[in-house]
């Protein structure tokens, strides 16, 4: 099980500084003869490329699995291209549902892995729980949302990170250890699964999930665009060609249905955080109409102690204010949809850049992402904590 | 770097400035891309003096556009700049005509060297047309760099371009990971500089552009003295989170204007029908404002 710790080293990595790069792949090519064989022994032998060999051929007539780390795909692809070597790109798993594994059982007293629903392509849909309690009583609780968005992989990226801070943090930094101690963290990586494989298989820009809109031949719904606030209204679109297609109905997507379920069954939680990229923007409701929210001062007056906080690690500024009039107007989202269903703390998160790189930003700004984010997501948790109505 | 929103005081009408219309609820009111009719849970739309807040957004927006055809003109792909932050504007709308923006800014190196903190001064003067692209623009800027190095810089990036193999065997730019080999590092800016052209030609006070990724190169050419290079960009438009593939031709040589052709692949419609869109400039050698 070479691959297992291969994966689980590259991802164990990041916490101790050293640069993470996800979307390894699998690459199973096929090699029909002797000659095959040999360019593609010549492939994995070069030292540089750092392959991985996951399954040889034993006859010419099975294919070859190789793991391609993410820095050496471009290369390989050529190379394979310029031989005429058959391949195919497949993703056992989600590199990101193994380290979730790996955290749950680093810390079996604070952080389980719990199924909430799957996906329309049938993945698994996984959030951590981090609790200090075993009791049956629901504490009160703080969702952490991340990769709703497909191609805003800083997002998911972002959240792994958190997931194995918050573990590793607990019992040492006094901040997350108190608010541990009152509440509950859920913490969602990857809210759309499908969408995510996609852009790591097919297209790399790729937003929306991955569902079937009957007569049309446009696939996918923008989950964030799905919830059950102000449904089909302004800033959505009832095309399902568009990006921003609310799709048929609220909770059409049973990506969001689960999310939607989970949250009302477990009934308190007052915090809701959505992470997305890009822009630099820290927002409060409402998406959905410019209207003052009865909270926003009070949400304003957090955000805004949060975005300093984040901005004290490496001057990274962020822009606060509500969705509607900071970055444009939006029905059907999620924080809105969770402040109007009473969690008063609800926060979108539009993580980095402003531009330059957009939804690809280099990979060797993860870490520095999410550890300035990291403060500002504390910030807000201590409000929280101090604040429980 | 994005600037501090402007607050309006915490009591009373905005304040003394009679030119200026507060734009909130009429952006909202033309929003495009709504299903429920426009205007719907918006404030009044009478003009004059509102107590609402200003929409930074658009100042930024302004800044960019104003950049996309500054570095257009410049025709230059070591010097390009990138927004800084926004330090004053305001808008005036006029509802038959448009939106114009005044606005001071400044800038920075796209690829600034590390410890670099060469900030330039822009001023600028964006007229957004009614629902239409092309914002006319008048921008001048304080100088970055010294118009000698900075001819210096531009012919370094043509002698290395010249020296790339062809063909280029590259997928993507950047790859997925946002990894920019440093060796096509000049084809990125190169790109760059012409989609600031397409960016610019598509912008309106709606739509606003930014350069995601390029999908492929189809020809590099550098037989004769100008690099002749043919690629497709991937545009993001940020109000309807599209992807807008655009063809794009360039040939430049330093020094001397840019040529850009170009073909994007149009918005989807309702109706899903494919219209292209078109465009082709050669930008100015002499800094005129019009």
């Amino acid at each position: 099980m070479k691959w297992i710790l291969f994966f689980g080293a590259l991802i164990g990595l990041s916490v101790c500084g050293r640069e993470k790069f996800f979307g390894d792949q699998v690459f199973r090519i096929n090699v029909r003869n002797g000659d095959e064989i040999s360019k593609l022994s010549q492939l994995v032998s070069s030292d540089n490329l750092k392959l991985n060999v996951w399954k040889s051929p034993s006859t010419f007539s099975r294919p070859v699995d190789v793991l391609v780390p993410s820095v050496s795909l471009q290369p390989v692809k050529s190379f394979l291209k310029s031989q005429g070597l058959e391949y195919s790109v497949t993703i056992k798993d989600l590199q990101i549902y193994r380290e979730m594994d790996s955290i749950a059982g680093d810390f079996p007293k604070l952080a389980t892995r719990v199924k909430i629903g799957h996906s329309f392509e049938h993945r698994p849909m996984y959030v951590l729980k981090f609790s200090t309690t075993e009791g049956r009583r629901r504490r009160p609780a703080i969702w952490l949302n991340a990769g709703i968005h497909s191609r805003e992989w800083i997002s998911q990226a972002t959240a792994i990170w958190t997931a194995r801070k918050i573990a590793s943090d607990y019992g040492k930094d006094p901040a997350i250890t108190t608010i541990l101690e009152k509440m509950d963290i859920f913490l969602l990586p990857v809210a759309n699964p499908d969408g995510y494989v996609y852009t790591q298989t097919r297209n790399r820009l790729w937003r929306k999930t991955r569902s079937v809109n009957p007569g049309s031949r446009c696939i996918g719904v923008d989950p964030n665009r799905n919830w059950n606030a102000s449904f089909a209204g302004q800033g959505a679109s009832d095309n399902p060609c568009s990006e921003i297609y609310h799709g048929p109905h609220a909770n059409s997507e049973v990506e969001v249905k689960s999310v939607v379920d989970f949250i009302q069954e477990h009934g308190n939680f007052k915090c809701f955080i959505d992470l997305h990229s890009y822009s630099q923007l820290l927002m409060y409701p409402y998406g959905y109409t410019v209207k003052k929210a009865p909270d926003a001062d009070e949400l304003d007056e957090v955000a805004r102690c949060a975005a300093k906080a984040l901005a004290s690690l490496s001057g990274t500024t962020y822009q606060v204010g509500p969705t509607c009039t900071t970055v444009y107007p939006a029905s059907g989202s999620s924080v809105d949809w969770a402040y109007d269903h009473g969690i008063k703390y609800a926060f979108t998160f539009e993580l980095r850049d402003t531009g330059h790189y957009g939804f690809l930003l280099p990979a060797n700004q993860i870490i520095p992402t999410a550890e300035e984010t990291w403060l500002g997501l504390k910030t807000i948790m201590e409000h929280v904590r101090n604040n429980l109505y | 770097m994005l600037p501090r929103r402007q607050r309006p005081p915490a009591s009373g009408p905005w304040g003394p400035r009679p030119a200026v219309l507060l734009l909130a609820p009429l952006l909202l009111a033309l929003q495009g891309v709504a299903a429920a009719p426009a205007g719907a849970g918006g404030p009044e739309d009478s003009p004059g003096l509102q107590d609402a807040e200003f929409p930074s957004g658009l100042l930024q927006q302004a800044a960019r556009a104003a950049l996309h055809f500054f570095n257009f003109r410049a025709g230059s792909p070591s010097a390009l700049r990138v927004l800084a932050a926004v330090l004053e504007g305001r808008a005036t709308v006029n509802p038959k005509k448009g939106c114009q923006v005044d606005l001071v800014f400044t800038t920075d190196h796209y690829n600034p060297e590390v410890g670099e903190e060469h900030l330039g001064k822009c001023s600028a003067r964006v007229f957004f047309r009614n629902q239409k692209p092309r914002p006319a623009i008048n921008v001048t800027c304080t100088r970055l760099i010294e118009k000698n190095k900075r001819q210096e810089e531009d012919y370094l990036l043509y002698k290395h371009m010249k020296q790339l193999k062809t063909p280029l065997d590259v997928i993507s730019i950047p790859d997925s990971h946002g990894h920019i080999d440093p060796s096509l590092r000049p084809i990125w800016d190169l790109a760059f500089l012409g989609s600031s052209y397409v960016m610019w030609e598509k912008t309106t006070q709606f739509l606003h552009y930014y350069m995601a990724q390029i999908s492929s190169v189809n020809q590099w050419k550098t037989s004769d003295d100008a690099i002749d290079f043919d690629y497709t960009v991937l545009l993001h438009e940020f109000s309807t989170q599209e992807i807008i593939p655009c063809r794009i031709h360039l040939v430049w040589y330093p020094g001397k204007p840019l040529k850009v052709n170009y073909h994007c692949q149009e918005l989807q419609t309702p109706e899903e029908a494919s219209g292209t869109e078109e465009g082709s400039a050669v930008a100015p050698t002499e800094l005129n404002n019009f």
